[in-house]
This record gives structure tokens, C-alpha cells and sequence, in this order.
């Protein structure tokens, strides 16, 4: 009868000889001109006393509308009774009074959610995980380049940085020692969030105003060249005074002593310790997510609060891992590489 | 004869202890200077004078018949300029105990390293150079191996061509043999006298009287930073003219 009722309003012919069908099965209440809104009333009166069976007959005699007829009892009945259909664990049911709905008005939003949703919940679980990724993945691949930005520009800026720390704290001149010595004594002795906190937020009060981005890349940049510094004044510092004294009997100059002797000799002994930091960097960047950068940290914070599902946790922190474990193993290549000539 | 280097009451302390003791010595062109003596006795540190790697507290360094090294403030030296140190050094050969090679570069960079640096030779100038040195103590087989596949006196061989691809006027020695097994005395020994053969300016400290007493035109025995003999090898090890000091030092050596 319901199906009687939708085809009419297609196909003439059709509809005309399901009705002749309809006719001699329900002759009382096809025949019966019935008033939409005292059957919606009725039918709201069985459910608040729980007539479930009598309510949901009474949805079921409000008539599709015509041509120019009202919709708004009849979208009303029917999603009432796709409701209580699911809620009587019968989605199915449910799926063919919201599709009646969808027929008549394709455009109805109420309907098409209610559809969506019930798919959802009827699809395995393993399809719905792959779709929330699907979902996720745009916004945290945006994320994570960003968080890519933040360590290969740390990665660069940071051993250049430390390099000249370094340089400053073995030099024998005192400004460039207190310098270094004041850079590292800082930097490392505060946490790095409040070292964002100060660049971003308490730099403005000095007149200096600066990008999310820039205080990221500043502060990232500033704190692990102390933190390399002092791996690299130990490197330095490790080498055998004997190499120096062969340069400089060589005739070298300081810099080139430096450059051409002590620094690549260091390399060996600095590598572990410097991308153990920079696997720390990669977890790090997380930090500058409080001052209003979104990495690939913020983002998935982002998508977690507005859909509270775990799926997008669990993505970020594969994605962190995948680059840890990439630069892991790009480390330990160079590392390999570095310490061949001690190789017998 | 030419006096290529000269030191004048030069004198080098480490806070109280007085480790050279205003001593006077000039090294003519082509003479070969051995100093012995015991441990502590102050020949490291005098040697190392003589290529401005301490720096001195009294005394003048002459170089060719110049002063050299250091400006006189009030009467009292100060290291000259890193550009005219460096001039210096590179003219003055040193080889050590502990040979101190490069590491991380191979025998044949090692010897054209101080070439292209300093020298500033170009690669291909500087790579034949280094053959060539390689080829004189023996060693141009090992050319593309890096230091620690070597030997002790293989490392040494090449420290030594290493300092004279710079082809220094002078060549310092510091017991280029104390940190090698007995076995491999001998052929850094027959490097250093092919040098001499050909000529070179050289001062060795050594402890090996034998190498002394062959390869020496003048051997000094010092102790505590002082000179106590100096004389040709005849002088300094026939009976009669020796020193009782000097006698006693040999004796414990043996
Ligand atoms: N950099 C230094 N600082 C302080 N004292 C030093 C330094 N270098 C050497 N000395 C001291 O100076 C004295 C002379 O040392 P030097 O190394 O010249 O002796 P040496 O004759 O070469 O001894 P060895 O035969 O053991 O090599 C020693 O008492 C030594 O302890
Ligand atoms: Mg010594």
C-alpha cells in the first residue's frame, strides 16, 4: 500500500492498477478521505502512551502529497516511523521510510543524513575506519608537511647554529664565550614552551610582532643550536690535541685547523647524539602547536575535538612514526658512512 | 757555514718550573742536531720552541738571520701574527712520537693536504708532489688506504712525507720511534738517514744512542731545560772526554 501510494505520483498507468490492487485489499482505508494533521495528532497520542503498533498505523494512513499538497506531515510520518523502525532494531524498515521520503523530495537533508548515517552503522568496521581516514588524511597530510617544514629547517639551521656556539665557547675571547655560555645557559635551562610563549606572545610587548611561523622557526632554530653546541663543543673537544698540533705544524691556520682537520673528524662522534636530538626535534615541533601553528599535532587535535574519534589519534601517530623511523635509518646510513676510515 | 736557525737566551717556563733554560744554539744549514736526555728534561718543549708551537717567555728565535715569531712589548715576546706564524711553520717540517696523522683521509691526502691548504698547490700539482713523496720512503703502494690499516712504521713513513711535501728548510724529529715495536725502528730510521744523505737540516731527539752516534754531526745531552754537554759524536761518546753525567744516563739506558 505504501508502495501503491509513492508510484502513483510517477507513473500513471502504473500506479493506476496498484491502486485497483490496494482498492480491494484495503477498501476502508483507501476510501476514507483522511485529515493528515488529526492522523499525526492521533499518532503522537498512541506513542506518548506507548502504542507503538497503533502510532505507527496511524503515521502509516498519512498520505504522500499531491501535486500542491503539503509536505510537512508527510516527511514528518515517515521519518517518525523510520526512527521507530531503528529503534525496534529493524534498519532495514527504516532504510525504506527514509528512501520514501528521498523520493518524493531527493533534496530532503533530514532524510538523506538519516540514510547516511544508517549506512554507516551497517557497514563493517574495518570500511568505516577506511573511511574516516579518507576523511582525515587531507588535513593531516597538511598538517604534516608543515610539521616537515619545522624539522628540515631545523635540521639545517641547528648544526650551523651550534657550530658557532661551540666555536664561541672554546674560543679564548670573552665576549663571544659569554655569548655562547649565556645562549646555552638559557636555552636549555627553560623549557622550550615557554621560549615559544615568550618569542610569540612576549616579544610584541618590545614592539617586535611576529608570524606563527617565524616565532616557530625561531625558537625551534635557537634552542636546538644549544642543545647541538654542547654536543659539538664535545666533539671538538674529544679530538686528540695531536691533530692540532700536526695542522698547525703543517702551517694551517686556526680556521682551517678547524674546517679541514678537527670538525670532520668529529663527525663520527657527533652524529649519534645529534639525530637522537632530532628524532626529539620531530616530536618537539608538537610543541609550537600552542602558539597557533597548525602542524601535524594540532591538526589531528583539530579533527579529534570536532568528530571525537580516535581513528585521527591513531593516524598522527603513525605518521609521527613513519618519520621517526625514517630518519632513523637515514642516521644510521650517514653514521655508517662517516666512520668508514676508522674501518680496517 | 749558514746559520738557518738560532735561539738566543731562550727561555720557556710553565708557571714556576722553568722547562727550557735561557739556552743558546744555532743550527747551521744542513747539520744534523741530536738531543738526548732524560724524561722531563725539557727537549719536547725545546724543540717545539723552535717551530713557535709554545711560546716563549724570554729569548729570541732567528730564522735565516731574522728574527722571527715574535713582537717585543716592553722587552717581552708576543706571538707575532697567525699569517707570518703559519709562514713560518710551513717552512719547518715536524714529525711526532704519535705521528699524529689524519684520521679521516687517506695516505695520499694526508701528504697533499698542507700543499693545498697552505701551499695553496692545485690538486693535480699537489697529488704528484705526494707521490713522489711516497715514493721515497717506500710507501707509494699504500696511497688510497686510510691511517689505521697501516702500521706504526708505515704511519711514521708517511708523517714524514707528509711534512716534506712541504719541502721545508728544516725538518724537526720528536722520538719519532719511541711508540713503535723494536721491529719497525729500523726502516723510519732508514727514511731519516736517506734525508740526511740528501742533505737536510735536521734536529732529532731521540733516546737511540746508537741511531746518535751515526747519524749526528752535533749531540747535546740536556737536563732540566739545561744544555750539560754538546759536542760531535766522537767527543760525546769516546771514555775519556765523556761527561760522568752523560755516562751515568747511558748506563741506565742499557
Ligand atoms: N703543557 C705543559 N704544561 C705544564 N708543564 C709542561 C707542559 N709541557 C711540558 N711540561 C713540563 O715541562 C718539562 C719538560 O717537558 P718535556 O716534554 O719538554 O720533556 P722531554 O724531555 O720531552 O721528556 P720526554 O723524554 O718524556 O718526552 C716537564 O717537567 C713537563 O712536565
Ligand atoms: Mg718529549
Amino acid at each position: 500500500m505504501i508502495n501503491s501510494n509513492n508510484k502513483l505520483g510517477k507513473s500513471g498507468a502504473f500506479a493506476s492498477l496498484f491502486l485497483l490492487f490496494a482498492l480491494l485489499i484495503f477498501p476502508a482505508v483507501s476510501l476514507a478521505a483522511v485529515d493528515a494533521d488529526a492522523l499525526l495528532k492521533q499518532a503522537r497520542d498512541a506513542l506518548t502512551i506507548g502504542q507503538i503498533d497503533q502510532a505507527q498505523s496511524l503515521f502509516n494512513q498519512v498520505p504522500a502529497p499531491g501535486p500542491d499538497g503539503d509536505d510537512g506531515q508527510f516527511v514528518y510520518s515517515r521519518m517518525q516511523l523510520a526512527r521507530i523502525s531503528y529503534s525496534m532494531k529493524d534498519p532495514g524498515k527504516a532504510r525504506e521510510y527514509a528512501e520514501q521520503v528521498v523520493v518524493v523530495y531527493p533534496d530532503n537533508v533530514e532524510a538523506k543524513n538519516f540514510l547516511t548515517s544508517l549506512d554507516r552503522e551497517t557497514k563493517p568496521e574495518w570500511q568505516k575506519t577506511l573511511e574516516d581516514c579518507k576523511r582525515f588524511m587531507p588535513n593531516l597530510l597538511k598538517g604534516a608537511s608543515m610539521t616537515l617544514l619545522l624539522v628540515f629547517f631545523t635540521m639545517i639551521v641547528s648544526p650551523i647554529g651550534g657550530l658557532f656556539i661551540a666555536l664561541g665557547k672554546i674560543s679564548r675571547m670573552q665576549p663571544f664565550m659569554a655569548i655562547s655560555w649565556f645562549t646555552i645557559w638559557f636555552f636549555r635551562g627553560t623549557p622550550l614552551l615557554l621560549q615559544l610563549f615568550f618569542i610569540y606572545y612576549g616579544l610584541p610587548a618590545i614592539g617586535i610582532t611576529l608570524s606563527p611561523l617565524a616565532a616557530a622557526l625561531i625558537g625551534l632554530g635557537i634552542n636546538y643550536s644549544a642543545y647541538l653546541a654542547e654536543i659539538i663543543r664535545a666533539g671538538i673537544e674529544s679530538i686528540d690535541d695531536g691533530q692540532t698540533e700536526a695542522a698547525k705544524a703543517l702551517g694551517m691556520t686556526y680556521s682551517q685547523t678547524m674546517r679541514r682537520v678537527i670538525i670532520p673528524q668529529t663527525y663520527k662522534r657527533i652524529i649519534p647524539p645529534i639525530a637522537n636530538e632530532f628524532i626529539a626535534l620531530i616530536k618537539d615541533t608538537a610543541l609550537v602547536s600552542t602558539i597557533a601553528m597548525v602542524e601535524l599535532m594540532r591538526a589531528a587535535d583539530q579533527m579529534f575535538n570536532a568528530y571525537f574519534n580516535v581513528t585521527v589519534l591513531v593516524m598522527a601517530a603513525v605518521i609521527y612514526l613513519i618519520f621517526t623511523s625514517v630518519f632513523t635509518f637515514i642516521f644510521e646510513k650517514i653514521e655508517y658512512k662517516v666512520g668508514v676510515y676508522e674501518r680496517r | 757555514m749558514e746559520t738557518i736557525l738560532e735561539l738566543k737566551k731562550v727561555v720557556k717556563k710553565f708557571g714556576s718550573l722553568t722547562a727550557v733554560n735561557s739556552i743558546d744554539l744555532k743550527i747551521t744549514r744542513g747539520e744534523k742536531v741530536v738531543i738526548v736526555g732524560p724524561s722531563g728534561s725539557g727537549k719536547s718543549t725545546l724543540l717545539r720552541t723552535m717551530n713557535f708551537l709554545e711560546t716563549i717567555d724570554s729569548g729570541e728565535i732567528h730564522f735565516e738571520g731574522n728574527p722571527c715569531g715574535y713582537i717585543y712589548k716592553d722587552g717581552n715576546p708576543v706571538l707575532d701574527c697567525q699569517k707570518n706564524l703559519c709562514a713560518l711553520r710551513s717552512e719547518i717540517g715536524m714529525v711526532f712520537q704519535q705521528f699524529n696523522l689524519f684520521p679521516h683521509m687517506t695516505v695520499l691526502q694526508n701528504v697533499m693536504e698542507g700543499q693545498v691548504t697552505v701551499l695553496g698547490k692545485s690538486k693535480e700539482e699537489a697529488r704528484e708532489v705526494a707521490l713522489q713523496m711516497l715514493e721515497k720512503v717506500g710507501l707509494s703502494d699504500r696511497a688510497t688506504v686510510y691511517p689505521v690499516t697501516l702500521s706504526g712504521g708505515q704511519k711514521q713513513r708517511v708523517a714524514i712525507a707528509r711534512a716534506l711535501a712541504m719541502k721545508p728548510k728544516m725538518m724537526l724529529f720528536d722520538e719519532p720511534t719511541s711508540a713503535l715495536d723494536p721491529e719497525l725502528v729500523g726502516e723510519v730510521f732508514d727514511t731519516i738517514r736517506s734525508l740526511a744523505d740528501d742533505g737536510m737540516t735536521m734536529v732529532i731527539v731521540t733516546h737511540n744512542m746508537g741511531f746518535a752516534r751515526e747519524v749526528a754531526d752535533t749531540v747535546i745531552f740536556m737536563e732540566t731545560g739545561d744544555f750539560i754537554a754538546k759536542g760531535t759524536p766522537g767527543e760525546f761518546f769516546s771514555a775519556e772526554t765523556q761527561h760522568p753525567r752523560i755516562k751515568e744516563f747511558m748506563d741506565k739506558l742499557l
